[in-house]
């Protein structure tokens, strides 16, 4: 009776010993650089192991608690190195090379990740993110949560546009300066748009400057600022005072002007994606009942 | 200009402030070690058998990261130093700084290039892509340098004034092609080109190292030799060719030795401001214009000022890091304002 209990509790260690060193073997001192990569690390439930974060990394807003190691394409091998990480994961716009090599020529395992803006490349970086947490069921729920309300978010948009034709909309980076940054047809904030049930005015590529005449030649029906200054009804209303070719378009006119935080536009999706497309469709479509509960149009 | 300090004493002090300067540079850092640490794995980077294994972390942060930084810092404040004094012995003025002939905006222009073209062509292969940015760079520095230079020139007569004014309108054409760089370039290459003209010695590394070691240690060698005639300069062209100097000669080794100075430096850090243009300056008013004092005094003020820097760069901000271009200027141009006062008074 006692050597069974004995040997019972011998395999118990034994058994337990084994589930520390596989945990053990991951990863658990982390830095994370990019910023929704660190978003998604937080979101599976790794924020515990973060032990730093470069200056993308700005949600949870409980990350700037941590030792920030500056922009991440001008990483510095040393101060990383002093964070005593085991694994410097980021996106592949981390840099530079160099400093790469020297951080992993230190024992650090150094992992880079796709930031393209699709859900193939989502795919990839959750199972990895799982993996490297020991914890890819979760990851598959995220992915599957994040696939199913893409799909719910497409399916809302099409029975929006049943009811209205899809509002002409421009999505702007800064309004400060003569000449804003407008998003053209190659970018997420074409992508955004689009499945917020949008149609981007835009024609060019990338992001390019646009003229005050050429805003008002496109008037749009709804502008975005990518900005979060601009979100009170003050702040909009000293916005139109300075720029009178904005007050003169349909979308200010109409009050149809809306504010996106610019952290969305970078570094691939983010799990706050799915939400910012029900508010911005929601604003789009204001005679449609929102998506979800938080997707009020902006004031 | 009266000397304010003898040159042996000036080579004393700026000996031991560079010396301290290495030091810093070598013990200093994100990761704090032991002295004795560093010390022992300093010696050990140098092959001498000490201590064990605990000692692997400290050889890997002194022998990969600070020690090429610490050399490319030497390099690149000497080299610049260096250039700096050849520039303004040759342009007979005080405020004359490398860039006048058109080598840091020739490098900007090839780093410009390589980094929207090389984001333009995607995917180079690894081997290629970090030399891509150094090896245009350096060209870049080397033909606008040529063209300035040929366009000063007239039937094997260099006139200094018309260089002068050509460097200043090919920065300017420069300026407006890396303008045009920049509006083509998307956010994330806008961002690489705006760091890389702030400067750094971060990422350093002994495969990138050694064409600017040469060509620092050939600039080094060479400018002295030419340190007489640099002094007959001053008084004059013509009196200078009286003297017996080959003056065409020696403004197109002049011209050249800071090309490949600048070019390599620039290439191998980014734009690194204001050493050139005031660490010669700087040590002209502690010992006089004399060009065989002020040559070397300054190419050993410029790396001690550089690797100072340097470090500061790496702590204020640890274990992030602060481009090195803006902490030069934030030390050097006050430094530059006391003396100008103090001169005055």
């Amino acid at each position: 009776m006692r050597v069974t209990a004995r040997i019972a509790s011998l395999c118990c260690a034994v058994l337990l010993s084994q589930a520390a060193t596989a945990a053990d073997a991951l990863p658990q001192r982390w830095v994370s650089a990019g910023g929704s990569i660190t978003e998604w690390v937080v979101a599976l439930g790794g924020e515990s192991k973060l032990v730093g974060v470069d200056t993308t990394s700005l949600h949870p807003i409980e990350l700037k608690k941590l030792p920030s190691i500056g922009y991440q394409r001008q990483l510095a091998a040393e101060g990383i190195l002093s964070l005593k990480p085991d694994l410097l994961l980021g996106s592949e716009e981390m840099g530079p090379p160099p400093v790469l090599a020297q951080v992993k020529g230190a024992g650090v395992s150094v992992e880079a990740l796709p930031t393209k803006s699709d859900l193939a490349t989502l795919e990839h970086n959750l199972g990895r993110i799982g993996a490297l947490l020991g914890d890819e069921p979760r990851a598959a729920k995220a992915l599957a949560d994040y696939k199913a309300r893409l799909q719910t978010q497409a399916k809302w948009v099409s029975t929006a546009q049943a009811d209205k034709p899809a509002p002409t909309v421009l999505l702007l980076l800064s309004h400060s300066g003569s000449s804003p940054m407008a998003a053209g047809q190659d970018t997420i904030g074409a992508w955004l748009i689009a499945q917020a049930g949008g149609r981007s005015i835009t024609t060019h590529t990338s992001y390019k400057a646009l003229s005050t005449e050429a805003l008002l030649a496109l008037d749009p029906q709804v502008i975005i600022f990518a900005d979060r200054s601009i979100a009170g009804p003050e702040a909009k209303a000293a916005l139109l005072k300075q720029n009178p070719a904005l007050a003169a378009t349909r979308a200010a006119k109409n009050d149809r002007l809306l504010a996106l935080d610019p952290t969305l536009l970078v570094g691939g999706l983010g799990p706050r994606i799915p939400d910012a497309l029900a508010v911005l469709g929601a604003a789009f479509y204001p005679a449609a009942t929102p998506l979800t509960a938080v997707a009020k149009p902006q004031p | 200009m009266n000397p304010v300090v003898l040159p042996r004493s000036l080579f004393i002090a700026l000996g031991l402030l560079l010396a301290l300067a290495l030091l810093f540079s070598l013990a200093l850092g994100p990761v704090s070690l032991p002295w004795l640490d560093t010390l022992k794995a300093t010696l050990r980077v140098f092959g001498a058998p000490l201590g064990g294994a605990e000692l692997d972390q400290a050889e890997l942060i002194i022998g990969q990261i600070r020690m090429p930084r610490t050399l490319l810092g030497l390099a690149v404040g000497a080299v610049l130093a260096l250039s700096g004094v050849a520039m303004q012995g040759l342009f007979r003025n005080p405020l004359a700084d490398p860039g006048l002939v058109g080598v840091s905006s020739g490098a900007a222009l090839g780093a410009a290039m390589a980094i929207v073209g090389g984001a333009w062509l995607g995917g180079l292969p690894d081997a290629i892509a970090p030399y891509l940015l150094s090896a245009c760079a350096f060209a870049g520095g080397l033909v606008v340098t040529a063209l300035v230079y040929r366009l000063g020139s007239r039937n094997g007569q260099t006139s200094v004034s018309t260089m002068l004014l050509a460097g200043i309108a090919l920065t300017a054409l420069a300026g407006a092609v890396i303008g045009l760089f920049t509006y083509l370039a998307d956010d994330a290459t806008l961002r690489t080109l705006t760091f890389w003209n702030l400067g750094s010695l971060n990422g350093a590394s002994y495969s990138r190292l050694w064409p600017l070691l040469v060509v620092t240690l050939a600039v080094g060698l060479w400018l002295p030799k030419r340190a007489k005639a640099l002094n007959a300069l001053l008084l004059g062209e013509s009196e200078a060719r009286h003297l017996g100097f080959e003056v065409e000669r020696v403004k197109r080794e002049l011209v050249f030795c800071t090309a490949l100075g600048v070019g390599a430096a620039v290439a191998a850090a980014g734009m690194i401001g204001f050493i050139g243009l005031v660490v010669p300056h700087l040590v002209r008013l502690l010992v006089g214009p004399d060009h065989r004092v002020l040559l070397p005094a300054s190419a050993l003020a410029g790396a001690a000022l550089l690797l100072f820097a340097d470090v500061l760069a790496r702590m204020v901000l640890a274990p992030a890091e602060l481009p090195i271009g803006i902490v030069t200027a934030l030390i050097g141009a006050p430094f530059f304002l006391y003396l100008l006062l103090r001169g005055r008074a």
